[in-house]
């Protein structure tokens, strides 16, 4: 299993099989089938030493195989609802013998009971910090947590993310390739009532050097980008500059909010800007105004649409899903509140004694584990299932989708980057056969 | 790091705490010597200056570091969580105050449970009312 390698000191090195996984999580009913290539496990290994190879699984397209032909272990976690999955596969592989480390927001968000079934656990950004933990573990001194928290690494040590731990033929839907996830920055200035960005990032907004970002996404070979900061709308100066140098490369890309400025939004357009994520939070003329402003430069719109808060009754939620129709939203995701470890909504709710369910498989946010304050938490279950299929009743999910596409390829063809889908993969659905194509 | 004006009535001064993880923390403070002799502890969330743990997820620790700051005695201490007005779109939002009130093992607070409380009854409990 091991082979010998010499670096470029000339000290000899055991060559380290770690064994890096992301645990599988259920669908949330109602979303895409669609399964991204994820970020936080191609971010970490750009920064493990060069003696260490990856062997990668993302259990949502493939099969683990649980088996002691390994050295290390590491469970990349970003979602709550991965979180007892993440301990389960960590349990076996313990009982194998195998040390196991668990990273990523997840393992931030649940550290104590992350712990329980951890050799370590690393909490923070990995950049510069991973030589000291491998070596550690060679040395067998791995300590139970590292801890950098409050310690953001410089930005300008955040290089290309390695994509190439990942089976790329996985991440394609009937021949289409799926964006691939990219950031610019780190951290938020904000205290959104349902975000935990606070805990995981700081509550400065930490932008990467433009040359650092244009660098990394020259490298991608993927035309379609989710650029997955936690807004671009943060700091006007660095997000005019980082759309102009994007404009050369040609991409395409979804992001969260875009700054309402028109000068922004003309540049996002010309840097490849294809759909928004959108909060969309009341009925009123800001909204309205807001989502007009991004169709006028030709960028569409999802909104983000969160049930459930204190300020909504059931009027509200109707009126809400009419106004969502009145304007013209692109795409429509709704979710109920979940009060994530670390959030505001969290603490409120702990406060006021209204979290009834801890099973952190439920935190899907599209069940209800608290005390909604104006109806019951099954009142609140039928309106986020009528919000569904309210929303889509008259063009089903798939044609909105469809039409999102289209709408891509033709900026694409009209600058040239398009490139058809693969047939040798129209078979395939993330890997599987697909029987009933559509 | 200017103290919000909008926060003054209710905080004196910052005090740092370490959060989650030993982060370092800050929130604002008052305390209040009142006629009765007690001491009462407002502890403010002040967001975005706070680099750290919100107050509510270490409210047990930091009130036990107050306590011990305050040199007061469990028996004679009364603590008031605050978070004020963010101005946001999200009416729920705004400001709240409550009393947390704790179990004492004899070194430090737990298990807190907290009762929201209106603006006239904290500057009532201010005055020692």
């Amino acid at each position: 299993m091991k082979q010998r390698m010499h670096d470029i000191e000339g000290l000899i090195l055991e060559k380290m099989k770690f064994k890096l996984i992301y645990p599988r999580w259920e669908k949330l009913e109602g979303q895409t089938i669609f399964n991204l290539p994820p970020h936080g496990p191609v971010v970490m290994a750009a920064a493990v030493p060069d003696h260490v190879e990856i062997d990668f699984t993302d259990e949502n397209v493939e099969d683990l195989i649980i088996d002691d032909n390994v050295d290390f272990v590491g469970i990349s976690m970003m979602l709550t609802t991965q979180v007892k999955r993440g301990w389960e596969i960590a349990d076996q592989y313990r009982k194998l013998g195998k040390k196991v480390i668990f990273g990523g927001i997840s393992t931030m968000l649940h550290a104590e009971e992350t712990m329980m079934h951890a050799d370590s656990i690393f909490l923070g950004e990995v950049e510069g910090r991973l030589d000291d933990v491998f070596a550690d573990f060679g040395k067998n001194e791995l300590k139970k947590i590292y801890n950098f928290l409050s310690k953001p690494p410089d930005m300008s040590l955040i290089g290309p993310a390695n994509r190439n731990i990942l089976k790329k033929d996985l991440y394609y839907h009937k021949g289409f390739r799926m964006v691939d996830l990219f950031h610019a920055s780190r951290g938020c200035i904000y205290d959104c009532y349902p975000c935990a960005v606070r805990y995981l990032g700081g509550r400065g907004f930490r932008p990467r050097p433009i040359d650092k970002v244009v660098e990394e996404l020259s490298q991608l070979d993927n035309n379609r980008l989710f650029i997955v900061d936690n807004s671009l709308a943060l700091d006007t100066n660095w997000e005019k500059e980082l759309f102009k140098a994007m404009i050369p490369l040609k991409k395409k890309w979804v992001s969260h909010t875009i700054e309402d400025k028109d000068e922004v939004l003309d540049l996002a357009a010309q840097a490849g800007a294809w759909y928004v994520y959108q909060a969309v939070f009341d009925t009123s003329d800001y909204i309205r105004n807001r989502i007009k402003q991004y169709h006028d430069y030709g960028i569409a719109v999802e909104g983000t649409i969160l049930l459930g808060l204190d300020n909504q009754t059931e009027d509200d939620i109707k009126r809400l899903v009419d106004f969502l129709l009145e304007i013209n939203l692109d795409l429509a995701e709704f979710t109920v509140l979940a009060p994530f470890p670390h959030t505001k909504a969290y603490s409120d709710l702990l406060k006021q004694n209204r979290i009834f369910d801890k099973d952190w498989n439920h935190y899907n946010a599209g069940k209800v584990v608290y005390q909604p304050k104006h109806m019951s938490p099954e009142r609140l279950t039928e309106l986020y299932h009528y919000a569904w299929d309210t929303f889509y009743k008259d063009e089903p999910q798939t044609m909105k989708m469809f039409n999102l596409i289209n709408k891509v390829m033709s900026k694409e063809l009209s600058d040239g980057t398009y490139r058809p889908r693969r047939r040798d993969l129209a078979n395939l659905s993330f890997g599987k056969q697909i029987t009933d194509i559509v | 790091m200017e103290i919000n004006p909008a926060f003054d009535k209710y905080m004196d001064h910052y005090f740092d705490y370490l959060g989650f993880w030993d982060s370092p923390s800050k929130c604002g403070l008052k305390l209040v010597k009142r006629n009765d002799g007690k001491t009462l502890a407002i502890a403010t969330e002040i967001y975005r200056q706070n680099p750290g743990t919100p107050i509510t997820e270490v409210i047990a620790p930091l009130a036990t570091q107050i306590l011990k700051t305050s040199k007061e005695t469990p028996g004679n201490f009364i603590f008031i969580e605050h978070t004020p007005n963010l101005g946001s779109k999200l009416s729920f939002y705004g400001e709240t105050f409550d009393r947390v009130e704790f179990e004492w093992d004899g070194e430090s607070f737990s298990n807190p449970v907290w009762t929201r409380l209106t603006n006239e009854q904290v500057d009532g409990m201010m005055e020692g009312l």
